[in-house]
């Protein structure tokens, strides 16, 4: 199954977030900062998450932070960041760390489902 | 000193008038001598002197009267004189400090907070120099109070918004959720989730227009215009806007003249402009009405327009239309949902992209809105934006 790792620091959202994506038939793991993130994924590990979906930001470690680390240790995983924020420019994430797309809230559940199916398809592909 | 002269004056004629008695007491001394004939010699010497006495007496005082009347027309004459040198003295010396309190005055007026004058000059001048810097000091200090509190008012904005997205995505996000099992739900129920919803979506519409108003004040709204063609971009509007109008039975036509050449600008922000113009005409104008989207070359680039044969704005309305929460009065139609700030978002948005939005408009004939879009370079090539996509429309119309 694919699997999913979400991080927020909105509990409320978290349960959010799962339900709506083990409803679309999902794994999902959450975190609720980005040094979690860190802490869960080994790099050395084909066991890690198909799809990362990371708030930009969070307490003790934003997602981008979080994103930054992971990519320094050779991590490729695909990366969604969500923001509060309405446009990639707010959220001030730097070009190189390969994210595959921004989300801004409310999210549109919708479009988000699409774009999971068409990054975890092309990935396991 | 005309007042000493006048005095002495009254004095001395006293003296003539008693030494004019006293010469005639001697003359009819004398004539009473002479009557009597005891000494007529002396008697007649007695009084030719006296005679020729009053004489000189009476030529002394005609003289003195009109030594006194030159003295006083004198005395006036100088007094006026020294007033008046006294006066232009005054004036010359209030002319410059006045002059200058006129000048700073009129930069003060017109913004420059730092104006200031020299005191100096005559004491009332000097103090009204210095009443007017005390005064230019504390609007400075205002002004520079007034900045920092629209600082702090965009960044209030900007955090608010950022914070209300949050609990606003729990509570769309769970309300679909609930959606998601309408089918063992009420009717009730399933009415008040979709209240729940719309009332989100009217929220988020409003952050957004907020958010894009902060940013627009404090200098930080952005766009990346692009060649682009206005056609497809104006079809694509008209699409979208389709359902809604024919829900209210209106006609939406659209009229795009051929060969229209590319404008500059971003093309999801034009989208949001006429979106919002043919909303305000769809939610503004009754069932069956008539709506126009146009597009045609003009002089300064490209003109698209939303013409509606709605109520019209009444002049006093249309004159504030595109300030930040008026807005038109819904009148007979319950649809208007706009946050009354679309059209001051479009004006910031248009001014951004260096066209021009108007409006005008007859009351019971309709309304008219042109946006004018500059064209881009001839040159310039098409070209799709790139960059990391942004994933559903984060609640934008």
């Amino acid at each position: 199954m694919t699997k999913i790792l979400v991080a927020d620091d909105s509990e409320t959202i978290l349960l959010l977030m799962r339900t709506r994506l083990e409803l679309a038939g999902y794994e999902v793991e959450a975190a609720v900062d980005g040094q979690e993130v860190v802490e869960r994924i080994d790099p050395n590990s084909d066991d890690g998450p198909d799809l990362l979906l990371l708030d930009a930001m969070m307490p003790r470690k934003s997602g981008i932070d979080a994103l930054r680390e992971l990519r320094a240790a050779g991590v490729e995983t695909p990366a969604l960041i969500v923001s509060a924020h309405q446009t990639p420019d707010d959220a001030d994430a730097p070009a190189d760390l390969e994210i595959s797309g921004y989300l801004t809230k409310p999210i549109d559940f919708d479009a988000l489902l699409g774009a999971i199916a068409e990054l975890t398809e092309k990935n396991a592909a | 000193m005309t007042v000493i002269g006048v005095g002495r004056l009254i004095v001395q004629r006293q003296d003539y008038e008693n030494s004019i008695e006293r010469s005639y007491q001697r003359e009819m001394g004398a004539r009473v001598q002479l009557a009597e004939g005891t000494n007529p010699d002396a008697a007649r010497a007695t009084i030719n002197r006296e005679e020729a006495n009053r004489a000189h007496l009476r030529d002394s005082i005609s003289g003195d009267t009109r030594d006194t009347v030159i003295l006083v027309a004198c005395g006036l004459i100088a007094g006026l004189l020294g007033a008046l040198l006294l006066f232009v003295g005054l004036i010359t010396a209030m002319r410059r400090p006045l002059e200058a309190l006129v000048g700073a005055a009129g930069r003060l007026a017109g913004g420059d907070r730092s104006a200031r004058v020299e005191v100096g000059g005559v004491s009332e001048v000097a103090t009204l120099g210095q009443a007017f810097n005390e005064m230019a000091a504390e609007l400075e200090l205002e002004a520079s109070e007034r900045d920092q509190l629209d600082r702090m008012k965009d960044e209030f904005v900007l955090t608010a918004s950022h914070e209300l997205r949050s609990p606003l995505t729990s509570v769309q996000g769970f309300a679909e959720l609930l959606m998601m099992e309408r089918d063992s739900l009420t009717p009730r129920q399933v009415e008040t989730v979709e209240i729940i919803l719309d009332n989100c979506r009217h929220l988020v519409r409003l952050l957004n227009d907020l958010l894009d108003l902060a940013r627009s004040d404090a200098g930080r709204l952005s766009i990346r215009p692009q060649p682009t063609r206005p056609a497809p971009l104006v079809e694509d509007v008209v699409r979208t806007m389709r359902a809604q109008t024919e829900s209210s039975d209106q006609t939406l036509t659209l009229r795009i003249d051929p060969d229209l050449p590319l404008v500059n600008v971003e093309a999801d922000r034009i989208r949001q402009i006429l979106v919002n113009l043919v909303t305000n005409a769809h939610e503004y104008s009754p069932e069956r009405a008539s709506i126009q989207v146009s597009a045609r070359v003009a002089d300064n680039g490209v003109e698209i327009s939303v013409t509606d044969n709605g109520p019209g704005i009444p002049p006093a309305q249309l004159e504030h239309i595109f300030e930040r929460f008026v807005r038109g009065d819904a009148g007979l139609t319950q649809r208007v949902g706009g946050t009354g700030l679309g059209l001051a978002i479009s004006k910031s948005l248009v001014e951004l992209h260096g066209g021009t939005i108007t409006a005008d408009s007859v009351v019971g004939r309709g309304s008219h809105f042109t946006v004018t879009l500059p064209t881009a370079d001839p040159e310039a090539v098409e070209t799709a934006p790139v960059g990391t996509p942004v994933i559903g429309e984060g609640g934008r119309r």
